[in-house]
């Protein structure tokens, strides 16, 4: 059995799971107009992360998360040989150095906490996160290490900011993933951390189970994705069909959902093949923003919070169908016992990802 | 066993396939290095000339790996090939490109930013090959041959049949691309460390 | 009408790295967008706005409003006059 627990996330809503979890039980959310900060001087919604500014940030950033990690496992497991960290990001430390965008950070990571390995970074676009904590998962499995520390992490940036406006993907309001009246993304920054490992006792809390899933292109386009959402209904297709899972046994399924016309009408074309229409769903991204190589694990850490406290959380952002095939999105909060849920991710370079998480 | 099936070695100023020369760099050319491949071995796919550094490398790669190994596409399911690619510097060559189009008055250009990612060569080859299957990106610092092992071992025992795996650091100074082909044989250069290590240094004088 | 026409396929060709084209190779009346025209996708069609800025001064403020006007050469040219004399 594959294990994964103390789960961490630092986003605007709060440094740790708990007080994340309080404020989306409150439907808070973490985005907020920033004055003067498009390309063009304009006013933009953004999941902004007060004080987090200035050089060095998004090795801070890691940095926090990992100690708010280590408290809550067996500290011992970090200096071990057997032990791994995986880093899931898309543009690291960008503002701090063009051509260095991981290496410090992970050498000073490595020091900080006196890790027996290097870091590895995996930089997949927006499935990330999501991939990377399969990454965990299979190498676990595969012996190759006993305990491995995923680390998703991404901060705001012109950088990203700019490029997305010259997609014309940047939403002019709070994202609203699903809804009829969606125009964009809202990006945000964060940091989402969680251990796996093939041993239950070095969690101080339960942990709950991964069900390591599976990868697979659109092999359509570089940046748009499948009309057909092939990829996604591949990946979630190989991933169920590994462990025999029926549609009846998901629980819940937490999107993709980035509010983006194209993306959202994807997922909706690929839950509907693979027959998971009617499952509770929603996009955390109305909270959170998308945090691109934080999303994964950040919206992981989120589903592994409604298990643990059975309920399930509201769409933030949705108001109207607004996708040819029906989803069932959530509406409003409600308490509910979750055994299995499903979390998918899509990203730019086609790529398409998918696990499972489930309750012991 | 696992073996080491075709490979290349894509450099500043050669390009080899499975260790012979098939391409030198005109150096009087006004054309960039990659465009005189590309043009040479009259590869008729236009949409390369919209790809970046890192795409354009990858995709000339594995064509010629292809050229090398033309059963490749019929032996397998569109799923079974997984894409296992890793570099030093991510996309920093394409990011310092795109900065360049908004820092001095301009504005960002979106056909420069989709390829502000080290995986979209993963999508490039994708799309020219139709390949459903199992990607990977990581950004190391140096090639090492553990991670192509490690990883390769997983992939190949869930599903994926065989992995094109690359190194692809391309600057703005050098160029260092590597890029084998991995499939199930009876015998054959074995993938392993020691082999990879030698086969990723080949050069028209030789390998050492 | 005629240089415009020219300058806007030389600056096609240059913005949207179309490499083995040739000004020549451009129909006036050509679809830029269909695949027996020069096959151009959604993120040319941003970087034609970009080019609108860039060379003309105009300004476009969504997508949707480059449809119709970057279905050929001749409207692209007739949606810049346009522009220009508003």
């Amino acid at each position: 059995m594959i294990y994964i627990g103390a789960e961490v996330i630092v986003s605007p809503l709060g440094d740790n799971a708990e007080a994340n979890w309080q404020a989306l039980s409150e439907n808070r959310t973490g985005i907020a107009l920033v004055p003067r900060i498009g390309f063009g001087g304009e006013d933009i919604y953004l999941s902004k992360i007060p004080g987090l500014n200035g050089p060095l940030r998004f090795q801070q950033l890691i940095g926090k998360a990992l100690s708010a990690l280590s408290r809550q496992i067996d500290t011992s497991i970090l200096s071990s040989g057997k032990t791994i960290v995986l880093i899931s990001s898309t543009k690291g430390a960008l503002d701090d150095s063009l051509h260095d965008q991981f290496g410090e950070t992970c050498a000073a990571i490595m020091r900080q906490f006196k890790l027996a390995h290097l870091p590895i970074v995996i930089s997949n676009a927006c499935i990330s996160g999501v991939l990377t904590l399969n990454v965990a998962g299979n190498m676990v499995q595969a012996g190759q290490y006993e305990h491995v520390i995923v680390i998703g992490c991404d901060v705001a940036s012109d950088f990203v900011l700019y490029g997305f406006q010259s997609l014309f993907a940047v939403s002019d309001k709070p994202c609203a993933p699903f809804d009829a009246a969606r125009n964009g993304i809202t990006l945000g920054e964060g940091c989402g951390a969680a251990l796996i490992s093939s041993s239950k006792s070095v969690f101080q809390n339960a942990p709950l189970e991964l069900l390591t899933g599976t990868s697979a292109n659109d092999a359509n386009h570089i940046s748009g994705p499948s009309r057909t959402g092939e990829g996604l209904v591949r990946s979630v297709g190989r991933t169920m069909r590994k462990y025999g899972t029926g549609t009846e046994e998901i629980d819940f399924i937490c999107a993709h959902g980035t509010g983006t016309v194209f993306n959202d009408e994807m997922e909706a074309i690929a839950f509907d093949r693979l027959s998971l229409s009617d499952k509770p769903l929603n996009s955390l991204k109305g909270y959170f923003g998308h945090t691109l190589g934080a999303a994964g694990v950040i919206e992981t850490a989120v589903c592994m919070q409604m298990i643990r406290n059975g309920m399930l959380i509201k769409s933030e952002g949705y108001r109207n169908a607004g996708t040819s095939r029906p989803l069932n999105i959530i509406l409003e909060n409600e308490p509910k016992m979750l055994r299995a849920i499903l979390k998918t991710a899509s990203g730019f370079g086609g790529g398409n990802a998918s696990l499972m998480i489930r309750d012991l | 066993m696992k073996v080491i099936t075709a490979y290349c070695n894509l450099r500043a100023d050669e390009c080899l396939v499975n260790g012979d020369v098939v391409a030198r760099r005109d150096a009087g050319s006004e054309d960039s290095w990659f465009k005189q491949i590309y043009r040479q071995q009259e590869l008729g796919y236009p949409k390369f000339y919209k790809m970046d550094v890192l795409s354009q490398a990858g995709y000339l790669a594995s064509e010629l790996i292809k050229r090398a190994d033309p059963d490749i596409s019929a032996t397998y399911a569109d799923d079974e090939i997984a894409l296992v690619f890793a570099n030093a510097s991510s996309s920093a060559e394409t990011d310092r490109r795109f900065m360049q189009t908004y820092e001095a008055g301009g504005s960002p250009s979106p056909s420069l930013f989709v390829y502000t990612l080290p995986n979209i060569v993963l999508g490039e080859i994708a799309i020219v090959n139709k390949w459903y299957g199992e990607n990977m990106f990581a950004v190391l610092p140096k090639f090492a041959p553990g991670f192509y092992l490690d990883y390769g071992q997983i992939l190949l025992a869930s599903g994926s049949r065989a992995l094109l795996c690359g190194w692809l650091e391309v600057t703005a100074n050098s160029t260092d691309v590597f890029l084998f082909m991995v499939e199930e044989r009876e015998s054959g250069t074995e993938f392993n460390s020691e082999n990879l290590l030698h086969l990723s240094q080949a050069t028209s004088v030789g390998t050492f | 009408m005629d240089s415009l026409k020219q300058d806007l396929k030389k600056q096609i060709i240059e913005q949207l790295n179309l490499e083995d084209l040739s000004v020549e190779d451009i129909a006036d009346d050509a679809l830029l967008f269909n695949d027996q025209g020069l096959g151009l996708d959604s993120i040319d069609a941003l970087e034609l706005i970009v080019l609108l800025e860039k060379y003309h001064g105009i300004q476009l403020t969504n997508p949707e409003e480059g449809k119709e006007a970057f279905k050929s050469i001749n409207t692209m040219a007739e949606y810049i006059n346009k522009r220009k004399a508003a």
